[in-house]
Parts: structure tokens; C-alpha cells; sequence
């Protein structure tokens, strides 16, 4: 496979964002022919790397060559012209159009100005031949389902004549059935001679589809192996890269009390009938696939989102909440998982940021009184180890990791009694990981309680001491630490394996 | 790049983005003494002191329509188009209450316009229409409004009633015998204003709505409430200004208020308040008011043989300047990274 050519090739290539250098001098070679896998853990440089090769940077660093010729990627509009075509996680198909508008956007075929109607009908009917789909080219996208509208989007961007496909989680929304069906297109295309740069966290599929795979880890590339000669275990260790001893917190208490009860608690068509408990100093665990309804229920226990029926108590007494305001007044706090859109604001200052919640509080007749805030600040600038700790430095300009910190002090500056988190560690380098996951260890130790949603597997097993299990909107049972282990919870997020009741 | 310069460009940028919202505040002042001077070096009756005083009256009432006007541009929700018809509505009713008494006439007028407000707020707040457009509707109806229920006619208060005369009187009043009484309301407003967006939980709030919305909500933030705050707050500066301008015309009429929406919106964006929201400060929007205020009487002065700068081209200036304005901030911020967009 490897003599047919060198379709991609990059040398030393670096890309800087403010505070972190996201993508660390990386060789990157993909063959044409070949399906060429791209794995990382989250904020490894992956996405980054790929945003590269699609022309979203002017200012990377580093050789790159196309077929062997140097070219500089600096807009997408090059990377198309040189052959390179994208395939976004999130589809990017105008759905009140037609599908043959779709697959031809930006080259609709014209006669004397006019839109050409019949060639771009055969032309749309030639690309999704090429993907085995056979629909009319004149149905809305809005019509067709996510798994026809992600091989339209294949058509699309196969029609160009690329000769390096970069495709970013192409199953992350379809069933095992579409997933084999992708897949013996995606096979198709490679013998067509096509480069694909191929990215995905799913290991089963990487060792299935193929051929060769490269890893990353805190921006720099790890290794890059021919599949035939590595397993599933050697990836993940090449991808983790170290023990995982300093992770999850110390822990001195153990759980106390019942705190936070749940019952019959639902929102039609979210979540339904959720009953359960947290006692003081637990971490409460909840794992479950993509549209479980975990955020849902998280949103909901808060109150920014209404609930339709059941109630909660907090120590004793009824806590369900009116609004968030409310809630956040009764001690809820709710760290969202979308830190760049919902958690902070990202061009105010480290110090507006982390005090936001508490601005009430510290307030006397409407007059914000800025003594308290100043010391609390800098007791959690301290204690997150907050970098560089200027609290009058704009949010944005901070890593991932400090920003994340910085919205955890948010929400750790109101002192809840039992704070929510939603994917705590999202992007974030592994230094900063430690760090948030020492905090969430002292939050319990003080007689708080933690909901904890996460999709990183060893994350939840290894911090929480109860893991709850959400399918489709309902809790199916639970696991204690001791049967808790990450193939276990994942199968039970699948419906599989066995599980105590709640 | 190596680490160590990496950082050290970090900092620079950093410090170079504190900089330049200071310097965007000085650079309005630096443009009013510039505009100051160009016009001492007119040929003609900069000088004199009419001229000044006219100058003081446009900075009066555009900047008590300007003080409120910030609240809104803050919270990221740009401008209230139906700012002249809030001032017309507002002038109309106090003066068709002088028959009541003074003080209930004055109280109408501004409970009028901010009726008109917490429609805005609830709108636009609350239900989040696009709030250019609703405004744009809101005017549409308030001049209908007004004309129909006034039948086209304009309505002066009654010189002979004591009521009548105060109102009159209204605009030119002094405090202290000195200073005039629409100066006085726009320095107290212009303080209470900068105390409200910088000392208090309310102005925090604003502040954090208008620099990401979605952030504001999930820290527990009212968004819904502030935003409509903004556009009462903004709507009673408004009717307040309608009624000073109403008192110094001597009568109430549809067409009072007009262009003040966009004269408003310049002065707050030229003052350092971004159309992007959360930046800016009174302060600065004061600067931006004079600038202005100094713009349209220095283009008045000039003559060049029979040309002279006539209202059309006025406008077209401050088209111009607000583009121009817009135009190099986004521009500017976006460069240097510190908009996320």
C-alpha cells in the first residue's frame, strides 16, 4: 500500500494558541491508499492538528506538502484547491435545501447563467452513487435521516475529487448497522486511492478500518504504528502515557448522611421517574452514552431547566427549585460541560469570572462591596494553582486547563452543598487535571456532596464511590466502587451486564 | 517559538489589551479638544457665548438620552430605535397633563415613556425578539400612535396656567441661579449611572450578560430581568430628555426627537462602548457625546464661498464616522484576538 505515494506530509509543524502550544513540532505522513487513524485523549492536539490540514490556521509553523509539492495551508479555500476535503463531526448541510444543492454547493452547474437542472441532478446522482446511496437528489436534507445526511456529506465532499479525506468522528451519531455500512464505503474510497486521515476515540473501529494510526499526547505525537502489529491495550497506553496513581484526589472521610434526595423526578422526554440519593461527603457517579438525559437531569435538579414532575430534598427539607437563582441560593451549583459558550465569559477578567456567583452575596443594598471577593479570590487562585494567578488577566488568553479552573472556582467560591459537575475535565492538560480532581477530593471531605458526569470512563470509576446508570432517559441501576470498573460501566451504559437496583 | 518568548508575547498582548480600553477613553477626549480647537480656529462666532450655549443644550439632552442609551448598548442589545418616539410620546403626555398639576404632568410623561420601556424590556428580554427589529417596529407604531391620537396637530401647554408656565419655564430653569437645570439632571444621571454600572450587583450582572449571555445565565444571572432593566432605565432617560426638549420648543409634536436614535448610538459607540457588549464606561460615552455635540457645530461653521454643510450632509458625516468607528474597533479587537468571534 505504502508505494503509491505520499499523499500529505507534514514536517515539524507547531501551532500556538495564547498560553498553550496546542500541536508541538509534529511529523505527520499519510499515504495515498491508506485509512490513516488519529487518536488522543481529549485536548492531545488532534482536532487541532486536523483544523491544520483543513487550512483554519494562517500562522502554523512547519513544513507541509501535498503530493509531494510544499504548500501552505493558510485558508480553507487552498487546502480545497490542493484536494483536501473535510468531514465535520457536526454536519454542515443546509437541510432546507435539496441533497443534490447540498453535495453540489459552490460548484452548481450553469448554463448561460442559469442553474443547470438536469446536470446537477445527474452529477448529484453520480456522487451518491460513489457513497451506495440512493435517494432522490431533489428531497430536502431536512427530510432524510442523520445517517443519509452524514453520507451526504461524504458526497459532498467526495465529488470534489479529494485525495486526502479527513473525517472527524463519523460515528459518533449512527447505529452498528450505518456504522458498517460507512465503513465498507470509507474501504471503497481507500482502493480508489485515497488518502483518509481518519479520527475517532472508538478503539474497536480504529483496529477494524485501519490501516495505520498515529498518537498524540499533550500536543506532541507519540508514535505512529501499523495496526496489524499493536492492540487495543498498547494504544491506550500509548495514549495515557503514564500511571495514573496521582489522579482522583485523597480522600480522608468517608460518606456521612443522607444529603441530596431525588424523587420520581421527571421531564417528559428527557428523563423519567429518576429516584436516587447522595450522602454527605460522596461522590455520585452518573454514566451514561450520549442522550442519556445525564445533562438533562443535572440541568433540571438545578432548576435552569423546568422539571414536570417529582421533587428534591436538600438535608431534610424540600429544595426544588423555582429557578437557578433560587437553587444556587439553597446551595445547588451546576459546572457546565460547554466552559467556552455557557461557563464563562471568556473577554472579562480571571477575577470577574470567578466571582460572578457570588456578586449577590457580597453586596449590601445593592452596593457591591469588594473586600470579601478579593481574599476568596486569592484563596483560589492558591489553591487551584490558577496560571499565570493575575486575576486582572482576561479568561481567554488563559490555557484550556486554567480556564477550566477558573470556572471551577466560580463555583466553588459559592461554597455549594452538593455541586454538579458536568465533565469537569473536558479539554484539559493533565497537570490541571490533577489539580481539579484534588479540589473535588477536599469539597467532599468537608461534608459536601458531588454529582459527578463524566464521559471519560477511568475518571468517573476512579473518583466516584457510586456510580448510578442512565439509559434513555431512566436510571437502570447502579455499581459501588468495589464492581465498578470501566468495560463493566460501559456495558452497563449499553444495556449490557448486570447491575444493583438503586 | 520557543516557550520563554512564547510567554513573554503573552504578556505583551495582555498588557497591550489593558491599554487599549484606557486609551480609547483618552483618544474621545483627545478628539474633543481636537474638535474644541478646530473650531476656535473657524473663522466665524465659535467663541461667542450663544454658541456655546448651544453647544452645552445638544450635549444636554443628547447625553441624558445617551447615559441611558449605554445601558442597553452594555448589555449587548445595540440601541432602542424607538428613542424619538419614547421622547415624543413622552413630551405629548406632559403637556396634555399640565391641566393636572406640574409635578403629575412631569410624572405622566416619564411614567409614559417607561411604559414604553417595559414593553421593549419585556419583548425583547423576555421573550428575546431581535431587539433592532422590534424597536424599529415599536417606533413605527408609537408615530402612528401619536398622530392618530393627536390628529396631526400639535399641542402647546397654556402660558396662562401656572402649571402651564412652569413647564414652559422648565428647560430654561437654573440651579443654584448658575447652572441650567437639564445640566444639573445630566450630571446627577451621568454619576447615578456610573455608580449603577460599576459599584453594584446590578451593574456586575449587566456586565456579564452583556460579555457572554449564555455565561450570565448559567452563573444564575436573571438575564431576562437585566436585559429589560436596560431598556426602562434607557426608556426613562429618554422620556426625561423628550420632556426637556418638549419644554424648550414650546410645544409637544411627533416629529420631536428625531434622530436622536442614531446621534445616541454614535455617541455611545465613539465613547468606547463596543457594539459587542460588556465594554465601556459613562465616562467614555460622555466623551462621545461631546464629540458629536462639538462635530455638528464645527461642520455648521463651515463656509467655503456659498458652500455651507447642510443637515443632509451632517448626516452623511455621522453615517460616515460610525462606520468608520464600528468598522475599526471590530477590526481592531479581532486582530488582536481579544473577541472570540
Amino acid at each position: 500500500m505504502t508505494d503509491i505515494g505520499v499523499a500529505l506530509e507534514m514536517e515539524k509543524v507547531s501551532k500556538r494558541y495564547p498560553g498553550t502550544l496546542a500541536v508541538d513540532s509534529v511529523d505527520f505522513t499519510a499515504y495515498a491508499g491508506e485509512v490513516h487513524a488519529l487518536i488522543g485523549e481529549n485536548g492531545a492536539g488532534k482536532s487541532t492538528l486536523m483544523k491544520i490540514i483543513a487550512g483554519s490556521f494562517d500562522d502554523y509553523t512547519g513544513r507541509t506538502l501535498v503530493n509531494t509539492a510544499p504548500v501552505r495551508l493558510h485558508s480553507p479555500a487552498i487546502a480545497r484547491a490542493n484536494g483536501i476535503q473535510m468531514i465535520h463531526q457536526e454536519l454542515s448541510l443546509a437541510p432546507p435545501l435539496s441533497i443534490a444543492e447540498n453535495v453540489l454547493a459552490g460548484r452548481l452547474p450553469s448554463r448561460f447563467g442559469f442553474l443547470n437542472r438536469s446536470a446537477l441532478i445527474a452529477e448529484a446522482e453520480r456522487c451518491l452513487q460513489r457513497v451506495g446511496l440512493e435517494l432522490d437528489p431533489l428531497t430536502p436534507v431536512e427530510e432524510i435521516s442523520q445517517h443519509e445526511a452524514q453520507l451526504v456529506e461524504i458526497a459532498r465532499a467526495v465529488g470534489n475529487n479529494p485525495c486526502i479525506l479527513v473525517m472527524d468522528e463519523p460515528t459518533s451519531a449512527l447505529s452498528r448497522a450505518e456504522v458498517e455500512r460507512l465503513f465498507t464505503i470509507i474501504r471503497k474510497l481507500r482502493q480508489q486511492g485515497l488518502a483518509i486521515i481518519y479520527i475517532s476515540h472508538h478503539l474497536p473501529e480504529i483496529i477494524e478500518l485501519a490501516d495505520r494510526v498515529t498518537i498524540m499526547r499533550d500536543g506532541k505525537k507519540v508514535a505512529t504504528k501499523t495496526i496489524s502489529e499493536i492492540t487495543s491495550a498498547q494504544l491506550v497506553e500509548l495514549m495515557v502515557g503514564r500511571s495514573l496513581s496521582d489522579l482522583y484526589g485523597k480522600r480522608r472521610e468517608s460518606p456521612g448522611e443522607v444529603k441530596l434526595r431525588v424523587e420520581h423526578f421527571s421531564r417528559y422526554g428527557f428523563f423519567h421517574d429518576v429516584s436516587f440519593n447522595v450522602r454527605a461527603g460522596e461522590i455520585l457517579g452518573i454514566c451514561g452514552l450520549a442522550g442519556a438525559g445525564r445533562s438533562e437531569l443535572a440541568r433540571s435538579l438545578c432548576g435552569i431547566d423546568p422539571a414536570d414532575y417529582g421533587d428534591i430534598w436538600l438535608d431534610g427539607e424540600v429544595a426544588t427549585p423555582e429557578d437557578y437563582t433560587d437553587a444556587i441560593h439553597a446551595g445547588f451549583a451546576y459546572l457546565t460541560e460547554d466552559r467556552k459558550a455557557q461557563g464563562l465569559a471568556l473577554r472579562l477578567t480571571v477575577a470577574e469570572n470567578a466571582l460572578a456567583a457570588v456578586v449577590p452575596r457580597h453586596c449590601v443594598a445593592g452596593v457591591y462591596m469588594p473586600e470579601p471577593g478579593e481574599a476568596l479570590l486569592a484563596r483560589l487562585v492558591e489553591r487551584l494553582q490558577v496560571y499565570p494567578p493575575d486575576p486582572a488577566r482576561t479568561t481567554g488568553s488563559l490555557s484550556g486547563g486554567n480556564q477550566q479552573k477558573v470556572l471551577l472556582a466560580k463555583w466553588l467560591a459559592t461554597e455549594p452543598e452538593v455541586l454538579i459537575l458536568d465533565e469537569p475535565t473536558r479539554g484539559v492538560d493533565i497537570g490541571a487535571k490533577v489539580v481539579i480532581h484534588q479540589a473535588i477530593a477536599e469539597v467532599v471531605d468537608r461534608g459536601r456532596s458531588v454529582v459527578l458526569i463524566s464521559s471519560d470512563l477511568p475518571e468517573l470509576v476512579g473518583l466516584s464511590d457510586r456510580i448510578l446508570i442512565m439509559r434513555k432517559g431512566h436510571i437502570i441501576g447502579q455499581m459501588d466502587k468495589a464492581r465498578a470498573t470501566e468495560s463493566a460501566v460501559l456495558l452497563a451504559a449499553n444495556g449490557e451486564g448486570e447491575l444493583q437496583p438503586v | 517559538m520557543s516557550e520563554p518568548a512564547a510567554s513573554r508575547e503573552d504578556a505583551r498582548a495582555q498588557k497591550t489589551s489593558r491599554l487599549h480600553g484606557t486609551l480609547n477613553v483618552l483618544g474621545v477626549y483627545a478628539l474633543v479638544i481636537a474638535l474644541f480647537m478646530l473650531g476656535c480656529l473657524m473663522p466665524g462666532e465659535f467663541l461667542t457665548r450663544d454658541n456655546l450655549l448651544n453647544i452645552l443644550r445638544d450635549i444636554m439632552l443628547l447625553g441624558i438620552v445617551c447615559v441611558g442609551v449605554a445601558f442597553i448598548t452594555y448589555s449587548q442589545h445595540y440601541v432602542d430605535l424607538s428613542i424619538p418616539g419614547i421622547m415624543a410620546l413622552s413630551g405629548i403626555i406632559a403637556v396634555s397633563m399640565l391641566p393636572y398639576g406640574f409635578v403629575i404632568a412631569l410624572l405622566s410623561g416619564i411614567a409614559a415613556g417607561m411604559a414604553i420601556g417595559a414593553v421593549n424590556g419585556v419583548v425583547i428580554g423576555y421573550l428575546r425578539l431581535n431587539p433592532i427589529i422590534w424597536t424599529l417596529a415599536m417606533m413605527s407604531v408609537l408615530s402612528g400612535v401619536i398622530r392618530k391620537a393627536y390628529g396631526g396637530k400639535q399641542v402647546y401647554p397654556d402660558a396662562a396656567t401656572d402649571a402651564g408656565n412652569a413647564f414652559l419655564n422648565l428647560y430654561h430653569s437654573e440651579v443654584f441661579g448658575v447652572i441650567p437645570l437639564p445640566f444639573a439632571i445630566l450630571a446627577v444621571l451621568a454619576l447615578a449611572a456610573d455608580f449603577l454600572m460599576r459599584k453594584t450587583a446590578f451593574g456586575a450582572q449587566l456586565k456579564l450578560t452583556g460579555s457572554s449571555y449564555e455565561a450570565a445565565r448559567m452563573t444564575g444571572v436573571n438575564v431576562r430581568r437585566v436585559v429589560a432593566a436596560a431598556f426602562v432605565i434607557s426608556a426613562a432617560a429618554s422620556a426625561l430628555a423628550g420632556i426637556l426638549l418638549t419644554s424648550f420648543n414650546k410645544v409637544g409634536a411627533q416629529y420631536i426627537g428625531k434622530d436622536y436614535d442614531f446621534q445616541a448610538i454614535t455617541a455611545v459607540v465613539i465613547g468606547g462602548t463596543t457594539l459587542a457588549g460588556g465594554r465601556g464606561s459613562i465616562f467614555g460615552v460622555m466623551g462621545g457625546v461631546m464629540v458629536i455635540a462639538l462635530m455638528n457645530k464645527v461642520m455648521s461653521l463651515v463656509r467655503i464661498g456659498d458652500f455651507v454643510i447642510g443637515d443632509f450632509q451632517k448626516n452623511i458625516v455621522l453615517g460616515a464616522v460610525f462606520i468608520l468607528v464600528v468598522g475599526i474597533n471590530s477590526f481592531s479587537r479581532r486582530k488582536s484576538g481579544l473577541d472570540d468571534a
